[in-house]
């Protein structure tokens, strides 16, 4: 099993989120970054769905207390297995008693600990990711504490191997949303005319911006549904992207939706980080949607391929 | 008559939004028909009803622009009778520590607590929308002489089971949280457990009657 031994500031179960039940008020939750949660999974063989810890900043410490194989993904948090320091992006063997340990960095945020066959977890209306505001999900529906303890099934030792991750950027390409045309001036194109800055009430719910010129506005819309990538803009002007842990409906117009693809970028961003926005096309998402599903495909073939021919 | 539009929220969600301030009961209904229509499609991910919308979240993206034909047809054929809501009895224990707004506002009104408790428990409300938490539904709709703004600050921590109004609607807490809605009485009826199949009481579109309990008031 995997014990934590120092949790740091935020370390959570999560998979690729609780989807079908919005109309009932309950939130996606999920990792923040899906794509980081596929290529984990991809490289250990499990389903791409198979619950990770998702760690927050870093500073945290788990001990492995059986043999398995496990995968690092996300942003690269100085994370180190016993003295040995390890890349984002592989996956690796670790002994019983290992201690896998992370620092923290001021270029990255999140990351990602997938292992073999994946933690034994209960699956909470058909998903194990843990809804930090509603309490259910993960382990009790709680950000994990010192001494909780994930179990697994030990694994036979694999060769470690690794592959380079999509880079992460602080351009987010969007597209624009309904209200814009009920506002004074297209804000979608206002959104994307300058960089934002992260302000630092910004969580897993929303990351809340600032700028020098506020699109202010007294436009009020009924609640209706939102999702994660939603911008929305209250009436003060300053945007509010939804993230995975966002309210099912929302009463503020909603002038951009951050393209899929793109959403995994979010997972890196701290307060004070710069951001700016760019308008495309919903052709374009998709093809980029695409691309990284080529991209998990491109990996899985090649595993399979080194792992032939090694064994 | 309404100006109903379609149009997408990003990549994988459809909007049919029925633009207008307020939907009366027939055009509600048929929001819900609309509803359970769509739930028994496996093509979505999510379908949300909004206040005058719903939106349809697809699995596959490439079927947006069918869908937005397809909404509107569906809102045209399908028609209120082709809704068919359950109804809840829901047991209240109103007034003194199960409902500590109940008094204060009676004096407000100029009312009696009596009185509040007879308007309030009078209508067959809706299961207009969920959202804010999980199970938390928004009732319409609160007779006229009984709307009130929500509390100038909201409390840190309301009861689960909590009975509540705040302008034109009722609702009540699912789970223990913060929330500014005026406190009435409070029901023992458990609404949402994540480990039941299924999770939630209450659905979209379904009706709620408060029954005064001889506990408290009434």
């Amino acid at each position: 099993m995997l014990e934590v031994i120092k949790p740091g500031v935020q370390l959570c179960i999560q998979d690729l989120g609780r989807h079908g039940h919005r109309h009932l008020g309950v939130s996606q939750s999920g990792a923040l970054d899906p794509l980081a949660v596929r290529i984990a999974n991809t490289l250990l063989g499990n389903p791409l769905n198979t619950a990770v810890l998702e760690i927050t900043v870093g500073l945290t410490q788990l001990q492995f207390t059986s043999a398995t194989n496990f995968a690092l993904t996300g942003g690269d948090l100085k994370a180190c297995l016993d003295d040995t320091p390890l890349t984002p992006g592989w996956r690796y063997y670790a002994k019983p008693g290992q201690l896998l340990s992370f620092a923290s960095s001021p270029d990255a945020l999140r990351a990602y600990v997938s292992v073999e066959g994946g933690f034994d977890l209960q699956s909470v209306m058909g998903s194990c990711a843990t809804d930090l505001q509603a309490g259910f999900g993960g382990i009790n529906g709680s950000p994990l504490a010192a001494g909780d303890q994930l179990h697994y099934s030990s694994c036979p030792e694999r060769h470690s191997v690794g592959a380079l991750q999509p880079g992460y950027y602080k351009q987010v390409r969007i597209l624009s949303g309904p209200h814009c045309t009920q506002l004074d001036s297209s804000a979608a194109q206002l959104l994307s005319a300058k960089s934002w800055q992260v302000l630092p009430d910004s969580n897993r719910m929303g990351m809340r911006l600032t700028g020098p010129d506020l699109i202010t506005h007294q436009l009020s819309i009924n609640s209706q549904a939102v999702l994660p990538g939603t911008i929305q803009l209250p009436p003060n002007g300053a945007p509010i992207v939804l993230l995975n842990d966002c309210q099912t409906t929302g009463g503020y117009p909603m002038i951009a939706q951050v393209i899929q693809a793109d959403l995994r970028h979010f997972a890196q961003l701290s307060a004070g980080d710069q951001i700016s926005f760019t308008l495309t096309t919903p052709a374009q998402a998709h093809q980029d949607t695409q691309q990284q599903n080529y991209l998990l495909n491109q990996l899985r073939i090649a595993l399979t391929h080194h792992d032939r021919s090694i064994s | 008559m309404t100006q109903e539009q379609t149009y997408l929220l990003g990549e994988q969600a459809v909007v049919l939004d029925l633009n207008c301030a307020r939907l009366d009961n027939t055009q509600q209904n048929r929001l819900f028909a609309l509803h359970r229509h769509l739930q028994k499609q496996a093509q979505y991910t999510d379908i949300v009803v909004g206040k005058t919308s719903l939106t349809l979240v697809l699995q596959d993206p490439t079927q947006c622009a069918s869908w937005q034909d397809q909404l509107l047809l569906l809102w045209e054929e399908l028609s209120a009778e082709d809704f068919h809501p359950t109804t809840h009895q829901i047991p209240v224990v109103y007034g003194q520590a199960a409902g500590p707004d109940l008094a204060p506002l009676a004096v407000q009104l100029g009312l009696s607590q009596s009185d509040i408790i007879e308007l309030h428990s009078a209508p067959l409300y809706q299961v207009k929308f969920l959202g804010f938490l999980p199970g938390f539904a928004y009732l319409g709709c609160v007779p006229e002489r009984l709307r009130v703004a929500r509390l100038d600050s909201p409390r840190a921590h309301v009861p689960a089971g909590s009975v509540a109004i705040a302008e034109d609607l009722s609702a009540i807490y699912p789970s223990t949280s913060p929330g500014g809605w005026r406190l009435l009485g409070h029901s023992p009826t458990q609404l949402f457990n994540p480990h039941n199949q299924p999770p939630c009481l209450f659905q979209p579109g379904d009706n709620v009657k408060f029954v005064p309990q001889k506990e408290g008031l009434c």
